[in-house]
């Protein structure tokens, strides 16, 4: 018995070993192969000919919930006292994904405005106005919020 | 039974004997590795010293669903700086780009996809530049940490647990890692164990949400890079508008 399971341990040891000298050169390679590092073509935005498309996307996933937080710097979240959620962008630079509403909310919104929020158009309508807010410009129209996303807009809820 | 009491007895004797497992089983009496925190101080001082660089980071966010699920989102940005008072922001995703310029007099922040820009006056360094940005107008600035690390704006005299997390590679540079706890917020850095000391990686977490999203900074730096005559200078490319800029409002 004893010996048995030192065997297994031996053995299990003699694979892990020799998993790892296989598996030594393809980290390696992914190492070389760009990864991340070095700031590779698409670092720091590059040249970006390629159409974004969200039309799939499922509208769930906008539905991020208000205690969610992206705390992107260390010092804004835990020295100066930052209101995080200030009904605006939850915070982060990268944060360009708009909360929209909960379910209910949506079906308040339908009520009051004629674009349904979390919907998705290629262009505004006539007489809209670009404002800047929280450092992303929106497109106003009216009582419609929209924001630009790629190359088409996703109807948003009022961000002040 | 004796047997197992023996077996007992010897794991004792084994683990009260064992040079060093005895302090390292043991919680250390002070949270606060001062180690941790003066390594955070000399990081601190030498991002000070850099008179000009550039970084480039990528950036995993995540984002709480209504029902707890978390959805990762990817971003980049290049930043570049001379110190004092003077920056260029590009910041990517695959949902918008956005450029932040300041050239000491002026700030602009410009949308190159729709070619609307905004600018404001402003005077200060770039550590009073994103703590300004934040307060009046909501913007957040890509590793403002950078620039508040090793100035009054950072003070490490808060910080609740530090440790030593033992070493790492980013890339290929050997890193010490250094593990946080600050109020609702566990943070975890990565700094360069030879040389001079630079952050290459830096993870936070919130513990605000009970799902714990988390943001994870890559960070390449180019510590001589070529700056030219414009790269600090925004002009309005041909066609651009200017476009109000609202300033936060209070919720």
């Amino acid at each position: 018995m004893k010996n048995s399971s030192r065997h297994l341990f031996l053995a299990s040891l003699a694979v892990l070993v020799l998993a790892g000298f296989a598996l030594a050169p393809l980290a390696e390679a992914a190492g070389r192969g760009g990864g991340h590092g070095g700031g590779g073509h698409h670092a720091g935005g590059g040249n970006r000919n390629l159409e974004v498309n969200n039309n799939k996307r499922d509208v769930r996933t906008n539905n991020v919930r208000s205690t969610s937080v992206n705390n992107v710097n260390v010092n804004k979240n835990v020295n100066i006292n930052v209101d995080n959620n200030r009904g605006c962008c939850n915070s982060g630079w990268d944060n360009d994904y708009h909360p929209i509403a909960t379910a209910a909310a949506v079906t308040a919104t339908v009520a009051v405005t004629s674009a349904i929020v979390g919907s998705i158009v290629r262009t505004v309508p006539a007489g809209c106005v670009p404002v800047n807010y929280g450092g992303y410009i929106y497109q106003q129209c009216g009582s419609t919020w929209y924001q630009p996303q790629g190359n088409q807009y996703i109807v948003i809820n009022p961000p002040y | 039974m004796p047997e197992r009491k023996i077996l007992a007895a010897g794991l004792l004797v084994l683990w009260l004997t064992l040079p060093g497992v005895h302090a390292q089983t043991a919680a250390p009496a002070n949270p606060v590795d001062p180690a941790a925190v003066q390594a955070l101080k000399d990081m601190g001082a030498h991002l000070q010293s850099l008179q000009r660089f550039r970084v480039i980071t990528e950036l995993s966010g995540e984002r709480v669903l209504a029902d707890g699920q978390k959805l990762q989102h990817s971003a980049t940005a290049q930043m570049d700086v001379q110190r004092p008072n003077k920056l260029r922001a590009r910041m990517t995703s695959a949902r918008s780009e956005r450029q932040l310029i300041f050239d000491g007099k002026t700030v602009t922040l410009y949308t190159p996809a729709q070619k609307y820009y905004s600018s404001v006056d402003f005077t200060g360094t770039l550590a009073d530049l994103v703590e300004q940005l934040e307060e009046r107008y909501g913007i957040e600035v890509p590793l403002s940490d950078l620039f508040v690390w090793g100035t009054p704006l950072a003070p490490l005299d808060k910080i609740e647990s530090a440790m030593n997390a033992g070493q790492d590679f980013i890339g290929d540079d050997l890193c010490d890692h250094y593990a946080f706890r600050q109020g609702k917020v566990d943070w975890q850095i990565w700094i360069t164990a030879s040389g001079k000391p630079l952050p290459r990686k830096i993870v936070i977490t919130s513990r605000a949400d009970e799902a714990r999203p988390q943001s994870v900074h890559l960070i390449d730096w180019n510590l001589k890079p070529a700056f030219g005559e414009t790269t600090f200078r925004f002009t309005p490319p041909k066609g651009a508008s200017k476009v109000e800029i609202v300033p936060r409002k209070a919720k």
